[in-house]
C-alpha cells in the first residue's frame, strides 16, 4: 500500500456528504462490533465468578463478581504450559522450515531457466488447490511406518508440506517482479549463487516473508486436525487440541471452561497486534491478489 | 594489452537463435557503443561479454585469454546496470566496497579506492547514505563508482542513462565522456538512443535482430552508412527517404520525376532505388527553383530551428531542418534543393552505393 | 593510471579464475521443498487414491476391488445415505457462504476502500475472528447460544425480539444454517481483504476519468469496480468452495462433534471420513473406506476447480491495471 492513492482518496472523503459518511461508518461499526461481542464476551467473562457469569453475561466483572477461579483451575488441571511449548515448536519450526525452503525453491523457479522449471512451478501449487487433509489416511500410516506418531517432528513435517505450495506461489511471483540487474551485479561482484540467495535475494524479499510467515502461521497455530489424529498423546498435545478436550472434560465449570478459551485467544490477540500491520499490507499488497 | 575479441560469438534461447555470429574488435581504451532499436540483441551481447548470459557459440576473448567459461567476477570486467542494481540493505560505502570485500581485499586498500571514487564522482558527502535517500543522479553515481572501484580493464554499461531525465541524461553524458578521459578503459556501453551513442562513442556498432549492420565512427555512420537501416537509425530527425528510378550508373528520377545526379561509384544497371537525404541537408528555395516542391502540412518550431513536414506526395511527409526564423506556414508551397555531396543512395535489399569522395571529415 | 591500477595490474596473472556456475546449485535449491512436499503431500494424496482401490481382508491383509468401495458409497444404502447427505450438506454450506459470507465481505470491502476515518481499525478488527482457532470460535459460539447461559435470548428480548430465540444449534433444521453463519462470521474477513486489496488496485485516474464521465458513487461502483474486481471475485468462491471440503470439519468438530448432529443433519465430507477412517461407536474404523471417502473430495473438489478454471475464470477477462 503506498501513501499516494491513500491521500487522494480521503480527500475524496472530505468532500462526501456527511450522511453517506454517517451511514458507511454506522455499518462498518456494526459489524466491528459483531465481529468483536463473542470474544469480548468471553473474555470478560473469565474474570468473573460462577454466578456473574450467569446472572449477568454482559456485566463488567464487579467487586462482587470479580474472580479468577477460572484461571485457577486451568492452570493446576491442564498442562497448557506444556501444550504452549509444542504449539511453539511446532509452530516455529514449520514457519522455518517453510520459509527457507519455501524461498529456496521459490529463487530457483524463479531465477534460473531450466527445462523442469515450468512443470515444477505447476507442480509445487498444485497443493495449494488440493488439501493436504485429503492424504490424512496415508499420512497416518507414512508416520506409523516412519515410527513418528505422537512425535511434533511428524506435524512439522506435515504443516511444512501444507505450507510450502501457497510459500512458493507468493515468494514466486514476488522474486520475478524483483531487479534482475542486482543479481548479475553481485554475479559480477563475485558472489557464488548460494550467497547471492542469501545475501541479496533473502533481505530483499524480507518484508514478504514476514507476510508469509503470519499467513503459514494461523492454520498451523489454530489447526485441530492433525494434532488429533497424529501426535494426541499428553506430551504433545498443542494448545488448540489441549483446550478443545480440556472444554469437554469441563463442560461444566463455566469459569474454567471461559478462562481456557481466553487463555489459547489471548497470544493470538497478542501477536495480531504486532503484526496487524504486516499482515494487513502484504494481503492487500497484490501479492495475494492471484 | 587487454583488448576485447569477440569471434563468432552466437546466441540461442532453445532452437531461437537471436544472436548470429557476431565479430568483432575493441582495442584497449576504446569507448564503443552498442546501439540498436529494442530486441536488437544489443544488452544480450553485452551481458555474454560480462558472463551473465551463457555463450551458444564462438569464443569472447579479454586480453589473450578466452573467457567463455570464466565466472564473471573472473573476467576483469565492472558493470552499470539500467536500475542501478544497488543493494538496498547496504549505505553507498557498503555498496562500493562490497566486491572487494567479498575478494577479501585488504581495509586499507578498500578505503583509499572507495575515497577515490567517490572523489571522482563527487560522492564523499554521501558514503553514508542509503540508496533510498539518494536522488536518480546520485544512485547512478553509485552505481559507476562501484564499478570504478573494481578498476576493470572494461567497464560494461547497461542503458545507463536510461532511468535519468532529460536534463540529467545530458549532465551525466559529459561526466561519463571525462571519466573515459581520465580512466583511458576500455568501456562498452549499450543504448538505444542514437544521440548517446553518437555523442559517447569513439566507435558504434549498430545492431539489428542479432547481427552487425555496420560497426565505425560517429561520423562513418552519419556521412556513409552503409545501408539505408544504418542511414534511418543514426541521426535526428531521421533521413528522408524518397523512392526512385534508376536511369543510369548515377542518374534517378523520383516519382515526382525531377532528375537527380547523385555522386556515388557508377553500378550497370537501372531498376528501383530509394534516395535518401537527411533533414539539415535540404536547402529551402522558392518553389519554381526546387529540383521538388510541396506544400508545407505542419510547421514545428523549436524556436532555434524549425522543422517543416512537406507533402511530396508520398505516404511519409518529407522533413526539411530551417532556421528558426523561416516564415513559411502550413499550406504554403515550397521548394526543395539536395546538395549532391548529401545524397545518399540504396539499391532494393537497401544497401548503400559508395560515395566516389569520402566526407572530409573521416580520412 | 593511478597507483591503485597499477597494483591491481600487478595482481592479476595470479588471480584465481573460477568457472562459470554450473547447475548444481538449482538442485540444492528445489530439493529439500520439493522432497517433503512430495513425501507429506503429493504421496499420501496419491496413495490414498490407491487405497480407495482395496478392501481389508480380516487378517489384515488387502485385496484389490477396483471401484467396488465407490460402488458401495454411492449405492449401497448403509453408505450412500450419509454420503449424498454429507455432500447435499456440504453444497448448502457452500451455498450460504456464497449468499451471505462473500456479499457481505464485498460490502465491507466497498466500503473500506472509501476510505473513511478509522478505516484501519475496522479493516484490522473485523479481521480478527479469522485468527482465531475454530475450537475456540466453535465453543465460544457454542456458549452464546446456548440457552443455559442464555446471552443470546437475553439479547434478543432486549430489543423484543425474544420470541424469536430458539437453541439453533441443537434443531435439525436450523443446526446447519447455524453452523454455517458462525463460519461466516470466521472467515468473512477474508474476502473482504481479497476484495480490498483488488478494489485498491484499481487506479485513481480511472475513477477520476469515469467521475469526469459524469458516472456518482454508486454507478461507479456498478459500471467501473465491479467489472474490474471479477477476477477476484472468482477467486474468492474457488477459495470459498475449497475451504467447505477442508476447514469446515474443524468447526463442526468443535461445536457438534463427529456425527454431526442433530441426527447428521450437520454432518459434513469432513465428518464422514473422519468417522469412517477412525470409527465410531458401533462403526469400526475402516482406512480403505476412509480413503475412498477422502477421494471422493478430492474427485468434488476437482470438479469444483474444473468448472472454475475452464466455465468462470477464461470468461472473467482480467483487465490491465
Amino acid at each position: 500500500m503506498t501513501d499516494t492513492p491513500d491521500t487522494s482518496r480521503s480527500r475524496r472523503g472530505r468532500s462526501k456528504s456527511w450522511g453517506t459518511a454517517a451511514t458507511v461508518h454506522a455499518v462498518l461499526l456494526g459489524y466491528t462490533i459483531i465481529a468483536l461481542f463473542p470474544v469480548i464476551v468471553v473474555i470478560l467473562n473469565s474474570f468473573k465468578n460462577r454466578r456473574g457469569i450467569f446472572t449477568e453475561p454482559l456485566a463488567l466483572p464487579g467487586p462482587e463478581t470479580f474472580s479468577l477461579e477460572g484461571y485457577s483451575t486451568v492452570l493446576s488441571e491442564g498442562s497448557f504450559l506444556l501444550y504452549y511449548g509444542n504449539s511453539l515448536i511446532v509452530t516455529v519450526v514449520s514457519l522455518f522450515l517453510i520459509l527457507l525452503l519455501g524461498a529456496m525453491a521459490a529463487h530457483a523457479l524463479s531465477e534460473y531457466r531450466f527445462r523442469l522449471n515450468g512443470i515444477l512451478s505447476v507442480y509445487m501449487i498444485l497443493g495449494i488447490m488440493v488439501p493436504i487433509r485429503l492424504g490424512t489416511v496415508a499420512i497416518l500410516q507414512l508416520m506409523v511406518q516412519l515410527d513418528l506418531v505422537n512425535t511434533l517432528v511428524s506435524l512439522i513435517f506435515v504443516y511444512t508440506a501444507q505450507g510450502l505450495p501457497i510459500a512458493v506461489f507468493i515468494l514466486t511471483e514476488f522474486m520475478r517482479t524483483l531487479s534482475r540487474d542486482i543479481k548479475d551485479c553481485a554475479r559480477v561482484d563475485g558472489l557464488s549463487e548460494y550467497r547471492i540467495f542469501f545475501e541479496v535475494v533473502l533481505p530483499l524479499v524480507r518484508p514478504v516473508l514476514a507476510t508469509v510467515a503470519v499467513f503459514s502461521m494461523i492454520p498451523i497455530w489454530n489447526d485441530l486436525w492433525f494434532p488429533l489424529i497424529l501426535a494426541s498423546s499428553d506430551a504433545t498435545k498443542t494448545v488448540t487440541l489441549g483446550v478443545q478436550q480440556f472444554i469437554g472434560q469441563y463442560t461444566v465449570n463455566w469459569s474454567a471452561v471461559l478462562a481456557s478459551l481466553s487463555i489459547a485467544i489471548l497470544p493470538v490477540l497478542v501477536l495480531y497486534a504486532i503484526f496487524s500491520r504486516q499482515l494487513i499490507s502484504g494481503i492487500t499488497s497484490g501479492a495475494v491478489k492471484g | 594489452m587487454s583488448d576485447l575479441v569477440l569471434k563468432d560469438v552466437r546466441k540461442a534461447f532453445g532452437k531461437t537463435e537471436v544472436i548470429h555470429g557476431i565479430d568483432l574488435h575493441v582495442t584497449d581504451g576504446e569507448f564503443v557503443v552498442f546501439v540498436g532499436p529494442s530486441g536488437c540483441g544489443k544488452s544480450t551481447l553485452l551481458r555474454m561479454i560480462a558472463g551473465l548470459e551463457e555463450i551458444s557459440g564462438g569464443d569472447v576473448v579479454i586480453g589473450d585469454e578466452t573467457v567463455n567459461d570464466i565466472a564473471p567476477s573472473d573476467r576483469g570486467i565492472a558493470m552499470v546496470f539500467q536500475s542501478y542494481a544497488l543493494y538496498p540493505h547496504k549505505d553507498v560505502y557498503g555498496n562500493m566496497a562490497f566486491a572487494l570485500r567479498h575478494a577479501g581485499e585488504d581495509k586499507k586498500l578498500i578505503n583509499e579506492r572507495v575515497r577515490k571514487a567517490a572523489d571522482i564522482l563527487g560522492l564523499e558527502h554521501l558514503l553514508k547514505r542509503r540508496p533510498k535517500e539518494l536522488s536518480g543522479g546520485q544512485r547512478q553515481r553509485v552505481a559507476i563508482g562501484r564499478a570504478i572501484v573494481r578498476d576493470p580493464e572494461i567497464f560494461l554499461f547497461d542503458e545507463p542513462l536510461s532511468n535519468l531525465d532529460a536534463a540529467l541524461r545530458v549532465q551525466m553524458r559529459v561526466e561519463l565522456l571525462r571519466l573515459h578521459q581520465r580512466l583511458e578503459t576500455t568501456m562498452i556501453y549499450v543504448t538505444h538512443d542514437q544521440v548517446e551513442a553518437m555523442t559517447l562513442a569513439d566507435r558504434i556498432v549498430v545492431l539489428r535482430d542479432g547481427r552487425i549492420e555496420q560497426v565505425g565512427t560517429p561520423l562513418e555512420l552519419y556521412h556513409h552508412p552503409r545501408n539505408a537501416f544504418v542511414a534511418g537509425f543514426i541521426g535526428s530527425p531521421k533521413m528522408n527517404f524518397l523512392a526512385a528510378e534508376r536511369q543510369g550508373a548515377t542518374t534517378v528520377t523520383t516519382h515526382g520525376s525531377a532528375q537527380i545526379e547523385v555522386p556515388v561509384e557508377a553500378r550497370d544497371g537501372t531498376g528501383p532505388v530509394t534516395l535518401g537525404i537527411r533533414p539539415e541537408h535540404v536547402e529551402m528555395v522558392a518553389p519554381e527553383e526546387g529540383t521538388l516542391s510541396g506544400e508545407v502540412l505542419v510547421a514545428e518550431r523549436l524556436g532555434g530551428e524549425t522543422y517543416l513536414h512537406v507533402d511530396l506526395g508520398n505516404e511519409e511527409p518529407f522533413v526539411v531542418k530551417a532556421d528558426g526564423g523561416v516564415m513559411q506556414k502550413t499550406g504554403e508551397r515550397i521548394g526543395l534543393r539536395f546538395p549532391p555531396q548529401a545524397l545518399h543512395l540504396f539499391d532494393e535489399d537497401g544497401t548503400a552505393f559508395e560515395h566516389r569522395e569520402r566526407h572530409a571529415l573521416i580520412a | 593510471m593511478t597507483d591503485a591500477t597499477t597494483q591491481m595490474a600487478d595482481r592479476r596473472p595470479t588471480r584465481r579464475r573460477r568457472r562459470r556456475a554450473g547447475t548444481a546449485h538449482i538442485v540444492v535449491f528445489l530439493a529439500p521443498a520439493l522432497l517433503i512436499y512430495t513425501i507429506f503431500s503429493i504421496y499420501p494424496l496419491v496413495e490414498s487414491l490407491r487405497l480407495s482401490l482395496f478392501d481389508g481382508l480380516d487378517d489384515g491383509s488387502a485385496v484389490w476391488t477396483g471401484l467396488g468401495n465407490y460402488a458401495r458409497l454411492l449405492f449401497d444404502s448403509n453408505w450412500s445415505v450419509r454420503f449424498w447427505n454429507a455432500l447435499w450438506n456440504n453444497l448448502i454450506l457452500f451455498f450460504i457462504h456464497m449468499v451471505v459470507q462473500n456479499p457481505l465481505g464485498l460490502l465491507l470491502a466497498a466500503l473500506l476502500s472509501l476510505a473513511p476515518r478509522f478505516g484501519g481499525a475496522y479493516r484490522t478488527l473485523i479481521f480478527v475472528p479469522t485468527l482465531l482457532s475454530v475450537v475456540i470460535v466453535g465453543f465460544v459460539w457454542e456458549l452464546i447460544l446456548s440457552p443455559l447461559w442464555g446471552v443470546a435470548e437475553g439479547m434478543l428480548s432486549a430489543v423484543g425480539l425474544g420470541f424469536l430465540y430458539a437453541p439453533w444449534l441443537g434443531l435439525e433444521d436450523s443446526a446447519l444454517t447455524a453452523v454455517s453463519l458462525i463460519s461466516v462470521w470466521q472467515y468473512v474477513g477474508i474476502p473482504m481483504m481479497l476484495i480490498y486489496a483488488a478494489l485498491l488496485s484499481i487506479p485513481d485516474e480511472l475513477l477520476d476519468a469515469a467521475r469526469v464521465d459524469g458516472l456518482s458513487g454508486w454507478w461507479i461502483f456498478w459500471k467501473v469496480k465491479l467489472p474490474l474486481i471479477l477476477p477476484t471475485l472468482g477467486i474468492v468462491a474457488i477459495l470459498t468452495y475449497i475451504g467447505n471440503f477442508t476447514s469446515a470439519f474443524d468447526l463442526i468438530y468443535s461445536i457438534q462433534g463427529v456425527l454431526g448432529p442433530p441426527d447428521y443433519s450437520t454432518d459434513i465430507m469432513g465428518t464422514l471420513m473422519f468417522r469412517t477412517f477412525f470409527g465410531q461407536q458401533t462403526q469400526i474404523g475402516d482406512i480403505y473406506m476412509g480413503a475412498t471417502v477422502a477421494s471422493m473430495m478430492f474427485f468434488v473438489i476437482l470438479v469444483g476447480v474444473t468448472i472454475y478454471l475452464v466455465g468462470v475464470q477464461r470468461r472473467l477477462t482480467r483487465y490491465e491495471m
